[in-house]
């Protein structure tokens, strides 16, 4: 290896060049310079080749890019719904996803239809639709090929209704009962009733969630705590705080009851409210009006209301919880999920980091001890992320967290606290695979810090701390921002891991509510990366939840892009601040 | 902190007070050594978590390969009288029963030895010539010499007593369990007591022939509603019978009511002189299995029960070693024979199609386990693992894993061996009782936490249950208990294997071509901003990635298949007409527009290429693949001369180019010597278009040539095509490991040292030269490093994996088939592994093994880059 000095530049170029010189000694006459002398020696074809590859990166990224905006923007667009009548005499309704080209089996077509086909190499259009009403077809979806296809119209009564439960469903409203009176549709009055039917809803929901989630939280504290105290004192000793506590929760459960009953009045008055929807082949059905989250005239729109939609719909999804397996809704908890675990790894990777980065840049003599720890904190950025997941469920979860719940939490067994996936595991897993992130970032920024200012503030006095303290580490606050930042990013995207350490498809509880302590880190949580694994993968019908997919694959990168974006700025404040404030 | 008080302090004080204080106050050297020891701490930590992951890696691994644990053996000896001919005992080892061959039955205390009840059966002066029961062992059937046969129970009944209904009068009989009238009382963890009660029943007899049944064998098979109580038997006449009653009736309480229904099965045709030696019955009564002393084993085809055949006649021993026992391990799909001469062997049925036999199916010895010393007189298998126990002549008592084919413990005997004697392995498999015919128990009890893995198991090739041949496979979860586990790692070492090598074709091209041209060929605005937009990709998370390859780019994959295998040819094409195109551009104007325009012109030519791969697709199909590709792919239509002459395109030309440089360089040169520059551009690109026509031909005359001594590509790295395949893989894993790769590489040629740059320049290399002849090779081992970095990153991938590989852990190179790696196996089955079961320890094996395999990777690259450094340094 030592000898690539000598090789270089190879003997073919030496020779190459020495021929040209040659050449040129032995024919000093020519006058004019030729620029032209060797094609090959310009390389333009492999040069080519290379900037196309960089090309080729480029426009990857652009097309992957494009793709996952074009998809997410227009996702919530309202589309017009098409009433399809197929050469068969069937008639579908539903509104278009997509179209593709295939090759259909020619065996039962008729002779024109295949003769057409056959002079397209084999392959027709077809189109796939979303005729939803899952509950009465048993699918969403349904391929029509270009050539059964009869005729295609936008009849103007056709509603596109979003439900509560099963999905979209897409016809005409044939009538309502408002207060168990059957009359005719009017939109005004439809209108007005729906909006009163979802005060309703979530009027239940508050209830249910809030004021029932409430006494169920306490009755469960004061069951743990009869155990405690069992546990603690003999069953004996305890008996006084036993029975003070069944006297507690016996107040609860009646509690309890008055709201049980609130929600059972509200419920039955919510029954007299229905509509009678009607879809294309005249079958009807009759939901509660509360039931029907969104609607609207999809082939009436005009662009306002198409606006209108849109952005509420956006609204929705950023601000709801989800629905139907996740495949609808909002992804509000797994936002929450997402910000919360990330910024509980900052909270453990900064010190962490920090100090490491310090020990290697101040205060390690160079030497084996640095270089073998240079050699972890490399092998700490290439271990694979689940790895890390598996080292976190066996070690976080299972050893530290099952000691912490035989010590703490007792009472709770055999279900275990601590003892499982939870968001403190998930956020400590991911701090330990980002920290070389940090590492690297902050021992650059303080390789950056002049010597100069470190000699200053030690000639002035200051000791070897006080150095760092007040002089090394404000001046490199900005690039170790830049490495939270990079933690960050890298920890928002990140779901293998999560998979085995606390991420749920649904989570019962936010990580933060307004119980005491109010922040429980115990608690298994949602996440953007994962719920678009979730919904795109193990949901009941992959096609049903690929445009909510796309969504959270758009807001999951804007999430990540924004979170840089705020670092940034960040990074850029504290750099201006630090630039005047020192020295 | 305290410093930070002070500081200000010393400033205000040095401002304001004339007298300085001249020592360091006791707080800032506190505060200077806690940070010191914080610090130095803190950075240790790396260290001691990178080790910590490991440690505890293999903490947790480490149990999988212990060998088991002997925990200790009791022996007592049991007041039958008469020889033992049958033992059972329930799963926590503590009523045992034993039957005695003139009918008395004691049950007894599994751990103290002490008699519990004892039953005398009536035979009616019968004899018992032959016993057998169901693989639980609580069913018995006895056959006798006069022809009769006699079903029995000898169970232990489990039920549960509360604390308060707990009987007084209790006498302890050890630490565990208490006893009273013969019922047994032991305290579980939740306050309840478990009690268990013998159930000692005997039916009534049944003729069945009318010479002695020297042979008989039991199963209750079927459902639970609907089972199906089938028994075999064998007189002295050799006269094999099969009865089978399908009613629900309790057979053992009442025998008048069975409608049982005998079939004579065809004679065996033994040789006279050779004597049945045993006989099996399968659990759906579909095979019998006789054995005999000439070394034979005969099997019979029940599949329609009224036309029985002898399917087969397989010799298991050499002549004159007779059978001397066998028995089915759980699930019935292995026979476990011992032999005269102390083989231990294992037979499975396979479906081999041969004609040697009336069904198609054949016997096959799949696994020839350790030889016994004597011979082998007693197997008896495990209730719900794929163990047994064989005891030889000489009192040698040996337990057996068969899928691990290894002998798990030798037990010792302790006192006087007794030689006859038949054994059992308790439910759980966590022990061994020993019956001799004297009435004398031994009781072995031990714990192998994972007796189905062995280093063999996870990295060789095993012979399972069902398959024809030895092979690697993975399936660690299967729809019921008795389906032998299959833990081996090969198949998803290949697989990560695999989808790291697609991605690495894909991405090294790429990523190196375009840290090169970055670092070398544009200038600073142009790199100012793609620089970032690559590494860019990098911030993409993997489950965005994995979601896009697996529901959009898969699917359009498959619709466009032609357009793709075209684009792979069409988009160098399309840049060489563009560098040839460039070429003949007059000099000036090609100085004039290098740079950015020049960078844009290529990338268009892609986007047009790509767009005319799009459309040529079709057509590509139709010319070269019979117009299907993925029916070509299976091999039914057309031949592999197409594909071969699209793959061997490249090398071709290679080769004709090489031939013409080697043959015409010279000349070529000194014909376009002289030229301006855009007729030395016509000429090479006229040069360029011949040499690829002649690769063409070459290419299709070599291709063909393959194709006529017989060579197809499908099969091997091309077969039928599956919707998640490795190519789909390949790519979008590249797209994470392009980033990786691209920016170290990048790195690493910038950081070549300028001044080497300027002195090749100014040698009058053009700037294509230096970078081929002067940057790469100084910067090769940085490069090299970036390259096992971004191979690192491709083993390690999950969620692309995941989403978009189909999850087949199968091991072919078809670059069209699904496959499974190591992190997604993880990812997939991790969270549903039963914490310190055997899936959950393998499973982290299987982490273990891929943080071993980055390690190396990670710490091999490393090592490169620091030297590469030192030596771009000293430059």
């Amino acid at each position: 290896m030592t000898s690539m000095n000598e090789q270089m530049p190879p003997a073919s170029t030496a020779a190459g060049v020495a021929g040209v010189a040659a050449r040129e000694a032995v024919a000093p006459k020519r006058a004019r310079r030729r620029y032209s002398a060797d094609l090959s020696a310009l390389g333009e074809p492999a040069l080519w080749g290379f900037g196309g590859a960089l090309a080729l990166g480029i426009i990857m990224i652009a097309v992957f890019l494009m793709v996952v905006l074009y998809n997410g923007a227009t996702t919530f667009w309202p589309k017009p719904i098409d009433r399809v009548e197929l050469t068969d005499g069937t008639v579908i309704a539903g509104t278009e996803r997509r179209g593709t080209l295939f090759r259909p089996q020619l065996a039962p077509l008729d002779a024109e239809t295949r003769a057409l086909i056959e002079e397209n190499d084999g392959f027709a259009f077809r189109t796939l639709y979303q005729t939803a009403n899952f509950d009465l077809y048993g699918d969403d979806f349904r391929w029509v090929a270009d050539f059964e296809t009869a005729t295609i119209t936008q009849p103007e009564d056709f509603y596109y209704f979003e439900r509560q439960v099963w999905g979209v469903f897409i016809g005409r409203i044939a009538g309502m009962q408002i207060a168990g009176q059957q009359i005719d549709y009017d939109p005004a009055v439809f209108r007005r009733e729906q909006a009163a039917a979802r005060a309703r809803f979530r009027e239940i929901r508050q209830i249910e969630r809030r004021e029932i989630g409430r006494i169920n939280h306490y009755i469960e504290r004061e069951r743990l705590a009869q155990r405690r105290a069992v546990l603690r004192q003999g069953e004996e000793a305890a008996q006084p705080a036993v029975l003070a506590s069944q006297a507690r929760i016996a107040e609860l459960q009646a509690e309890f009851q008055v709201l049980q009953a609130r929600v059972n009045e509200i419920r039955a008055l919510d029954r007299s409210f229905t509509v009678t929807l009607e879809e294309v082949n005249g079958r009807q059905i009759s939901p509660e009006i509360s039931q029907i989250v969104r609607f609207f005239p999809a082939n009436t729109l005009s662009i306002f209301d198409k606006i209108g939609i849109y952005l509420s719909r956006w609204w929705e999804f950023v601000s709801a919880e989800p629905r139907e397996a996740n495949t609808q809704g909002g992804v509000l908890p797994a936002i929450f999920g997402t910000v919360a675990m990330t910024l509980l790894m900052v909270v453990f990777v900064a010190p962490f980091g920090v100090i490491t980065a310090l020990y290697l840049r101040e205060y390690a003599k160079q030497g084996r001890i640095t270089s073998m720890v240079r050699i972890s904190v490399n092998n700490l950025a290439g271990v694979p992320s689940i790895v890390y997941g598996v080292f976190g469920l066996g070690f976080f979860a299972y050893a530290m967290g099952g000691t912490i719940d035989q010590l703490f939490y007792p009472e709770a067994l055999p279900n275990p606290t601590f003892g499982k996936g939870g968001i403190l595991w998930a956020s400590l897993t991911l701090a330990l695979l980002t920290v070389p992130v940090v590492i690297v970032a902050t021992e650059e920024a303080l390789s950056a810090v002049p010597r100069s200012m470190r000699e200053g503030s030690l000639a002035c006095g200051a000791s070897k701390w006080q150095t760092i303290r007040f002089v090394v580490l404000p001046k490199a606050m900005p690039g170790i921002m830049t490495g939270m930042i990079l933690a960050m990013a890298r920890g928002a995207g990140e779901v293998a891991p999560l998979m085995l350490v606390g991420v749920v498809k649904l989570a019962p509880a936010l990580p933060i509510d307004g119980f005491a302590p109010f922040i429980h880190l115990d608690r298994s949580f949602m996440h953007l990366g994962f719920h678009i694994f979730d919904v795109g993968f193990q949901s009941r019908n992959s096609e049903a939840g690929k445009p909510m997919v796309f969504v959270t694959t758009l807001l999951l990168l804007a999430l990540i892009i924004v979170m840089n974006a705020t670092a940034i700025i960040v990074r850029n404040r504290l750099k201006r601040k630090y630039a005047t404030g020192q020295f | 902190m305290s410093e930070t008080a002070a500081t200000p302090s010393t400033q205000d004080r040095a401002a304001t007070a004339r007298k300085r204080r001249m020592t360091t106050r006791a707080s800032v050297k506190i505060g200077e050594k806690l940070a010191g020891g914080i610090i130095t701490v803190g950075g240790l930590l790396v260290i001691v978590a990178v080790l910590g992951i490991m440690v505890f890696l293999i903490r947790v691994v480490l149990p999988l390969m212990s060998s088991g644990e002997l925990q200790g053996s009791v022996r007592y000896q049991l007041d039958t009288n008469q020889d033992v001919i049958w033992v059972n005992a329930d799963e926590f080892q503590t009523i045992g029963l034993a039957l005695a061959a003139e009918g008395r039955v004691i049950a007894f205390h599994v751990p103290t030895g002490r008699e519990l009840r004892r039953v005398q059966w009536d035979f009616d002066g019968a004899t018992v010539t032959s016993v057998s029961g169901t693989v639980e062992r609580d069913r018995i059937a006895l056959g006798f010499d006069d022809g009769t046969v006699r079903f029995a129970t000898l169970a232990v009944q489990n039920t549960s007593t509360a604390r308060r209904n707990l009987p007084s009068g209790l006498t302890e009989l050890d630490a565990r369990d208490r006893v009273l009238d013969g019922v047994i009382f032991t305290e579980v963890g939740t306050g309840d007591f478990r009690t268990l009660e013998p159930v000692i029943e005997l039916g009534a007899s049944e003729q069945l022939s009318d010479q002695p049944i020297i042979g008989i064998d039991y199963r209750i098979g079927g459902t639970r509603d609907r089972p199906v109580v089938a028994f075999a038997s064998i007189d002295a006449a050799n006269q094999v019978r099969v009865s089978r009653s399908r009613t629900q009736v309790n057979m053992m309480t009442g025998a008048e009511t069975i409608t049982t229904t005998t079939t004579e099965l065809p004679p065996l045709g033994l040789q006279p002189g050779v004597a049945p030696t045993g006989i099996l019955i399968s659990g759906n009564a579909d095979r019998v299995l006789v054995s005999a002393g000439d070394g034979y084993i005969y099997r019979y085809d029940l599949r329609d029960a009224n036309t029985p055949i002898l399917a087969e006649r397989v010799r298991v021993a050499d002549d004159g070693v007779g059978v001397t026992a066998m028995t089915f391990l759980t699930a019935e799909d292995a026979l476990v024979v011992g032999t005269e001469a102390g083989d231990v062997m294992v037979y499975f049925r396979l479906q081999t199609g041969t004609p040697d036999t009336t069904d198609g199916r054949e016997m096959v010895r799949a696994r020839t386990h350790l030889q016994m010393p004597a011979a082998v007189i007693d197997v008896s298998e495990a209730q719900r693992a794929k163990e047994f126990v064989a005891v030889d002549a000489e009192g040698n008592v040996w337990v057996y894993q068969s899928t691990a084919d290894q002998v798990q413990f030798r037990l010792a005997r302790s006192g006087a061996v007794t030689t006859d004697a038949l054994a059992m392995i308790f439910p759980r498999s966590n022990g061994v009782m020993l019956a001799s015919r004297g009435g004398e128990v031994e009781a072995w009890q031990y714990t192998v936490p994972h007796p189905e893995v062995t280093l063999r198991v996870l990295f060789g090739e095993v012979w399972y249950e069902g398959y024809n041949d030895q092979s690697f496979v993975w399936q660690s979860t299967a729809g019921t208990d008795t389906v032998e586990p299959k833990y081996s790692l090969v198949p998803l070492v290949f697989g990560t294997f695999k989808a790291a090598f697609y991605a690495m074709v894909f991405a090294v091209p790429i990523a190196l071509m375009a840290a090169i041209y970055t670092s070398e060929f544009v200038d600073k605005r142009v790199r100012a901003t793609v620089k970032p937009m690559m590494e860019m990709m990098e911030s993409l998370p993997t489950v965005v990635l994995g979601f896009i390859a697996a529901l959009v780019l898969a699917p359009l994959v498959e619709e466009w298949i032609g357009a793709v295998l075209l684009g792979f040819f069409a988009l160098p094409m399309g840049l060489m007409i563009g560098a040839f195109a460039w070429q003949t551009l007059p000099a000036q104007v090609a100085l004039r527009f290098d740079g950015f325009p020049k960078f844009a012109l290529m990338g268009l030519s892609i986007l047009i290429t790509a767009w005319i791969a799009s459309r040529l697709g079709v057509g590509l199909e139709n010319l070269l693949f019979s117009g299907d590709f993925k029916q070509w792919t299976t091999g039914r239509i057309g031949t592999g001369t197409p594909f071969m002459f699209l793959i061997l395109l490249p090398l071709s030309y290679f080769v004709t180019a090489w031939a013409f440089r080697k043959q015409f360089g010279h000349h070529f040169r000194d014909l376009i010597d002289g030229m301006d520059r855009s007729r030395a551009g016509l000429f090479d690109a006229a040069r360029w278009i011949t040499l690829l026509i002649l690769a063409m031909i070459l290419s299709y005359a070599v291709a063909s040539l393959l194709t006529m001594i017989g060579y197809d590509p499908r099969g091997s790295f091309i077969d039928s095509y599956q919707q998640r395949n490795a190519l789909v893989v390949g790519f979008i894993m590249a797209f994470a490991v392009i980033p990786n790769i691209y920016t170290l590489a990048e790195d690493a040629l910038n950081s070549v040292p300028g001044h080497l740059r300027a002195a090749s320049l100014a040698c009058g290399a053009t700037p294509w030269q230096t970078a081929c002849w002067v940057v790469l090779p100084t910067a090769a081992s940085g490069v090299f490093s970036a390259v096992m970095m971004g191979m690192g990153r491709a083993v390690g991938e999950t969620m692309i994996v995941v989403m978009a590989a189909g999850n087949t852990p199968i091991m072919e190179w078809n670059i069209f088939s699904g496959l499974r790696t190591l992190s997604a196996t993880i990812a997939i089955e991790l969270p549903e592994a039963v914490r310190d079961g055997t899936n959950y320890r393998i499973l982290f094996l299987a982490a273990l093994t891929l943080f071993v395999m980055t390690f190396i990777i990670n710490t091999g690259a490393e090592l490169i880059r620091q030297r590469f450094r030192k030596r771009a340094f000293n430059l």
